[in-house]
């Protein structure tokens, strides 16, 4: 560093220069003045003309004898004074003018004492200055002799370097480096060199190691110059010094650090790099250099035109650069195409900042770009997922509720919404219980499933559809994944499956009643063929028209005439045809209960449905009960017939039974209650799978609690004998167990019946 | 009429009560609990045109009684009586010339029909010889 020399302290001119000229101009005039002045004294003192006679004359008058001695005195007296005043004057202006003079030097010399004072305490100012600043630098001052040897070292260099005065003083430079001279020989032989031609030098750095109180080396850089006297003799060095240790381990330090950001930039799987507005590659990383196939050396200062490909994506990149060093913005590009050296695509997600690369002015584009390739492969494989989930989820045909574990919907399933009518977005945050009023009970199960930590069901949820009775399993599905605790409600509609195991139930306890009668008839049919065939003996051998009867009367002497009326009359006759009456129902109950058996006898063949509806009505008219107790003809007869249905695969007796017997129970209900205008509908359709045969009626109707048990086996709601119990459940049997058909009924109170039996179209759904 | 009628049935009164009706119309029974006594009767010198036959006996079942009887007897015509409403006429019956109008479910309400096929089959044998 130089020294100050301010220029402040070297006086360049004497300040009173200008005004001693304009004095001597002064004096010049004064002198020639003054000269003017005395000869004129002169000249009026001797008077060698005698023009003062002439003057006083003029004056006083002429001098005459009456003249006394005073005027003459007087007039010498004026004539004497007169070059006595004009002495007078130039004295005092001579005196005056010299006081002038005195008066200006001796501001001069005050003006001059002044600035020889601001110039001193300048030159003292400058001098504290300069010893500060070299005592507050890093920097100290050295002299040397002409002989090379320390003359003198500034304090600063014993404070920076810790080097006390005594090893150096004295001494020359290369011996406070015995070590380094011994290391760098050629350096300081040259040093030596240039020392002694007298040289000046700059920027010498050697590394000493005597007395450092560090007890370690001190690397010093110096500058020097020679001084001579001022007969050119020299004198010796003199310079500055600075101690770099600090600064040599701290750039040692930086280039340490350098190379561990380095390797940390290298360790980085992502891409990092910085790019000028050019597109030259300024820096990079390993990971940016292997994705165009280089070292980084060799992707370096290369344009990245040429060393990708990819024409479009190296003008999007660029593109994206300029806009960052053109504006100073970051950017930010959540998701880029990026072809890499081996023609893979792969998607980068890339931040870019604009960045001043040191030792250059210019703006350059930093960027950090992360392969996003897997994680976006991830997310599309995770979004296909969810749609995969959820077309599975809705494609269950159960109704899937997920909740939280506060019952707030999460999730609903095609199914779900459906039975709402809500949408799932809708439905979202909505207690469950007020989108399915209907499992609004379930709301204790689903906290006890999440607590538990296991599935609770509820089989057989009744539930009111619109009037019907709807039969639901409900079960409550905990939810234990991380992060997603809540349960899933899955409800089933299992109405139809009640209503067929209802149906079975029945079925067994037909066929049960089946194999019982099967077992029993045997042993029930011949004691009942003893009492009919009794029966029928004893009326016959009481009979006073048979021939042998009359030969064994008249041969024991009894009137058989009058023994008939006595047994008329005692109601014998009646009591017997009552035994006979009763033997022939106990015989049909038990026929009844054999016909629950499929081992019975079936006799298949191809009907026309409406010449056997009609055979059926015929029956029905000539029906020995129902024109006995029910006036069939009464009853108005509606005829609703499908025309594209004629033929039917059945047993056709069978089925004739079936709808006689409905029929027979339709006008024994209307007769019961005294329906005003009986009347009975007889309607085919034909359904998709079934040929549909209904008789519907206007009578009583049935409430729920018949409908249920109404095919049941032995179930009446006919007077004790006037049924046997068995009509509808034999109907229901050969429907659906011999035609593989369905038997099902329709009612309400007062609102009459429907009966629909339904035989199956395909004749291989027969068993 | 010299030719019997015969009646195998385990059930006493059934018997007896058929054979009252038949013996009412006129023909001659006899009657048996079981198939070995009929055949003891038989071959004691008894003569028969027409057996009403019950299935379920306590020595053999009828179908065997039938075959055994029309073996020895070629000229018996039979009619069958059965308790059991699931009975079905074995083939090789059938082929013997029976039929489902042979076959009588007991209980029988009227017995006229049975005595009419009676007298019918026993008049076809009657005329046959």
């Amino acid at each position: 560093m130089p020294l100050p020399c301010p220029s402040s302290i070297t006086p360049s001119s004497p300040p009173s220069s200008i005004p001693q000229r304009h004095g001597w101009s002064r004096r010049f005039y004064l002198g020639l003045a003054l000269a003017a002045i005395i000869s004129t004294v002169i000249a009026t003192a001797l008077d060698p003309f005698s023009y003062h006679e002439i003057l006083l004359d003029h004056w006083f008058g002429p001098v005459g004898q009456q003249t006394g001695g005073f005027i003459v005195m007087l007039r010498h007296a004026v004539w004497l004074l007169i070059p006595l005043g004009v002495v007078t004057v130039a004295a005092l202006l001579w005196s005056w003018v010299l006081g002038q003079q005195v008066a200006q030097r001796t501001r001069q010399l005050q003006q001059e004492l002044h600035e020889r004072r601001q110039a001193e305490a300048a030159l003292r100012e400058s001098e504290t200055r300069f010893r500060d600043i070299t005592e507050a630098a890093s920097d100290w001052i050295w002299e040397m002799d002409e002989q090379l040897r320390f003359t003198h070292l500034s304090e600063r260099f014993y404070a920076l370097t810790g080097i006390a005065p005594q090893y150096v003083i004295g001494r020359a430079r290369w011996d406070l480096a015995a070590v380094d001279v011994a290391a760098n020989a050629q350096k300081w032989r040259q040093h030596r060199e240039m020392l002694e031609k007298h040289l000046p030098f700059r920027d010498f750095v050697y590394q000493t190691q005597v007395g450092s109180s560090y007890g370690q080396d001190r690397f010093l850089k110096i500058n020097g110059k020679p001084i001579y006297d001022s007969g050119g003799q020299f004198l010796g060095y003199r310079g500055t010094g600075t101690d770099i240790t600090e600064q040599l381990k701290a750039e040692a330090a930086l280039r340490e650090s350098e190379v561990r950001l380095r390797r940390i930039i290298d360790l980085v799987p992502h891409m990092i790099f910085a790019k000028d507005r050019h597109g030259h590659f300024l820096l990079a990383n390993r990971a940016t250099a292997d994705a165009y196939g280089l070292t980084v050396d060799e992707l370096v200062n290369r344009s990245h035109s040429i060393v990708h490909g990819m024409e479009d994506e190296v003008a999007r990149m660029l593109t994206d650069d300029l806009e960052v060093i053109e504006t100073g913005n970051s950017k930010f590009i959540a998701e880029e195409t990026f072809t890499d050296h081996a023609g893979h695509t792969r998607t980068l997600q890339t931040i870019k900042i604009p960045f001043l690369e040191p030792g250059s002015n210019e703006i350059a584009a930093l960027g950090v770009a992360i392969d996003i390739t897997e994680q976006k492969r991830a997310k599309e494989e995770v979004a296909r997922m969810r749609l995969y989930l959820k077309n599975i989820i809705d494609s269950m045909p159960s109704v899937l509720i997920g909740v939280d574990p506060w019952g707030y919907i999460t999730v609903l399933n095609q199914p779900a919404e459906q039975v709402s009518g809500v949408s799932w977005e809708a439905a979202q945050g909505r207690f469950f219980g007020d989108v399915f009023p209907q499992l609004e009970g379930q709301f204790e199960q689903v906290r006890q499933a999440i607590r538990l930590g296991r599935t609770i069901k509820t089989p057989r949820m009744t539930l009111d559809a619109q009037g019907e009775l709807h039969y639901a399993d409900v079960m409550v599905y905990p939810l234990m994944a991380d992060g997603g605790r809540g349960a899933v409600i899955r409800m089933d509609d299992v109405t139809a499956r009640v209503r067929i195991e209802s149906m079975m139930v029945q079925t067994e306890k037909m066929l049960s009643v089946g194999g019982l009668a099967a077992g029993m008839a045997h042993e029930i049919n011949n004691p009942l063929g003893v009492i009919l065939q009794g029966c029928q003996n004893t009326l016959r051998r009481i009979d006073p028209a048979m021939p042998q009867n009359r030969a064994v009367a008249a041969a024991i002497g009894i009137d058989l005439d009058r023994l008939h009326r006595y047994l008329e009359q005692r109601q014998i006759l009646h009591f017997l045809a009552g035994i006979r009456e009763a033997g022939i129902r106990a015989a049909k109950i038990v026929s009844d209960m054999l016909s629950f058996s499929r081992r019975s006898e079936t006799h298949f063949g191809l009907v026309d449905l409406e010449e056997m509806l009609e055979t059926v009505l015929r029956l029905a008219v000539s029906d020995y009960d129902l024109k006995k107790k029910y006036d069939f003809k009464r009853i108005a007869i509606q005829r609703d017939y499908d025309p594209t249905l004629r033929m039917v695969h059945c047993d056709k007796t069978k089925i004739e039974q079936v709808i006689l017997n409905l029929l027979k129970n339709a006008a024994q209900a209307m007769a019961e209650e005294g329906v005003p205008a009986p009347t009975i509908i007889l309607r085919t359709r034909r359904e998709a799978e079934y040929t549909l045969i209904e008789v519907l009626d206007n009578g009583p109707g049935m409430d729920e609690k018949t409908l249920k048990r109404i095919f049941e086996p032995f179930f009446t709601t006919k007077d004790v004998g006037v049924g046997t119990g068995l009509g509808l459940s034999v109907s229901y049997f050969i429907v659906t167990e011999q035609h593989n058909g369905r038997l099902s009924v329709t009612s309400k109170p007062g609102q009459g019946a429907c009966f629909s039996i339904r035989l199956p179209l395909i004749r291989e759904a027969l068993p | 009429m010299s030719e019997w009628v015969l009646i195998v049935d385990d059930e006493a009164m059934i018997r007896e009560n058929l054979k009252a009706y038949l013996e009412d119309e006129g023909l001659k029974v006899a009657t048996f609990e079981a198939v070995t006594p009929a055949l003891s009767w038989l071959r004691a010198g008894g003569t028969c045109r027409v057996c009403i036959m019950d299935m379920r006996l306590s020595d053999m079942d009828g179908n065997s009684a039938i075959r055994i009887l029309r073996q020895s007897y070629p000229e018996m015509e039979f009619l069958i009586h059965t308790g059991s409403s699931s009975y079905n006429l074995p083939e090789d019956l059938r082929s013997m010339g029976l039929d489902d109008d042979r076959v009588y479910h007991k209980p029988l309400c009227d017995m006229a029909p049975l005595a009419a096929a009676v007298r019918v089959l026993a008049a076809r044998w009657g005329g046959g010889a």
